[in-house]
């Protein structure tokens, strides 16, 4: 809150917000090295687990991931500069990118079930539980911008600091899977 | 009681506000806690948990090795497991007094309370059992062996069901009982222990029960999240006027 107040150092949306989104990237970047390290020690077997990602529907989740993010961030400006209906319009398109994106990531799943690559070869279990973490992010994310939504559409409320802080956790939703996709899909 | 209880804010933290008797209940979750630490790392040796996929004549090697120490430590921790439930009581009454009303702080209470059963008790009984009854079918007793551990350290989902009713009362409180971060770390511990989940499926690697993901990184967030929650509680109840109304 104290940080707000000044307009050299302004820190958009709220401290504990920060909190959990830099806590958050900790947690993940545990996952992430520990990921590194298994691979590191049987690199053939992960880059022959890779082959049956689909590249595509990751490039595919990713654009429409960023375009999320986009939409969000001018829903940001938008709030900023009092156009509470615009900011609505634009959160309700990122929450749509968000809702795609859980429904191409739960039928990649159900792709690599039905062809075998279950969590019995380690590169997949990491690929599930990685991937699962990250769609539980997505949810709780969509819940997020359903509270933005609610504080918009009241006048009493209409909070920049509120709209704001629900979009430090969307791009950071998004940032970790351009991580993600990076790590499971293109290294190689 | 009432000695120890106008004594304990006095001499042990800098505040002198808060009720006697809250105070009083605040110093049992510490120190139920250092117990529980000294009881599972020390004494019965399930943290840093033994290994998932070992042969059946090694895991009655583990139970004969610690054979005394696990008595001593599980037979210690059937009588002070009613600490857990009383460190479930400060959370339950600071709880209560935010603004959402009880309903949140009874589905912590009962989540807590449920999962304390596979999570503390089950594995106490598999092992004093297995350490108490050495004539058994060596395969029981390995069978304890999994299922002490596999309950101890995945049964998670009443704990997970807690967190989320802490997160939510702690977002929708207008008191400012506990800072709205604290709800984001308890989400944390959410995702940490559904990931636990995995170690049923496995018996090496990252995600068996001793793995690096499903347990170490696990443990880490629990840490933190322990620590900030002894903090935390302690500037609830210090910031508790002791004249203010019981609660109902």
């Amino acid at each position: 809150v104290t940080q707000t107040e000044s307009p050299r150092t302004h820190l958009p949306g709220d401290g504990h917000m920060w909190v959990m989104v830099i806590g958050d990237m900790v947690v993940f970047a545990g996952y992430f090295i520990i990921f590194m390290i298994y691979r590191a020690m049987t690199p053939e077997a992960f880059l022959s687990s890779q082959q049956h990602l689909s590249i595509d529907l990751g490039a595919v989740n990713t654009v429409i991931l960023l375009t999320s993010s986009w939409f969000i961030a001018c829903s940001v400006l938008a709030a900023r500069s009092g156009d509470h209906e615009r900011a609505i319009r634009l959160t309700y398109g990122g929450g749509l990118c968000g809702t795609l994106f859980i429904a191409i990531k739960s039928y990649e799943w159900w792709a690599k079930i039905t062809d075998g690559h279950t969590n019995s070869d380690m590169f997949f279990s990491f690929y599930y539980v990685i991937t699962g973490v990250h769609l539980v992010h997505v949810v709780i994310g969509l819940i997020v911008l359903g509270v933005t939504v609610r504080e918009l559409r009241n006048p009493a409320r209409r909070r920049v600091s509120m709209v704001e802080s629900g979009a430090v956790y969307w791009h950071m939703v998004d940032l970790l899977w351009i991580v993600i996709f990076a790590l499971l899909y293109v290294m190689r | 009681v009432s000695v120890l209880t106008r004594s304990g804010p006095k001499a042990d933290g800098p505040t002198s506000d808060g009720k006697p008797d809250v105070w009083f209940v605040y110093w049992i979750f510490p120190g139920f806690y250092a117990a529980f630490g000294v009881i599972i790392c020390l004494l019965t040796r399930v943290t840093p948990p033994p290994r998932p996929d070992i042969t059946t004549a090694d895991k009655i090697a583990f139970f004969t090795e610690h054979r005394t120490t696990m008595q001593i430590g599980f037979g210690l921790l059937l009588i002070l497991l009613g600490g857990a439930a009383v460190s479930n009581g400060i959370v339950v009454y600071h709880m209560k007094r935010m603004t959402v009303g009880s309903v949140f702080a009874y589905g912590y209470l009962g989540g807590m309370a449920v999962g304390a059963l596979p999570g503390f008790l089950l594995v106490a009984a598999c092992f004093l059992t297995a350490t108490l009854r050495v004539d058994r079918n060596p395969e029981v007793v390995g069978m304890l062996y999994d299922l002490g551990m596999l309950s101890y350290n995945g049964s998670l989902g009443c704990f997970s069901a807690a967190y989320l009713a802490l997160a939510i009362a702690i977002l929708y409180d207008k008191n400012g009982i506990f800072p709205k971060w604290f709800a984001y770390v308890s989400i944390w511990q959410i995702v940490t222990e559904v990931i636990a989940t995995q170690m049923f499926v496995f018996y090496s690697g990252p995600f068996a029960w001793n793995g690096s993901i499903a347990f170490w990184w696990s443990v880490v967030v629990f840490s933190i999240w322990l620590c900030a929650l002894i903090a935390l509680l302690k500037k609830a109840t210090a910031r508790e006027p002791a004249d203010s109304p019981a609660l109902d």
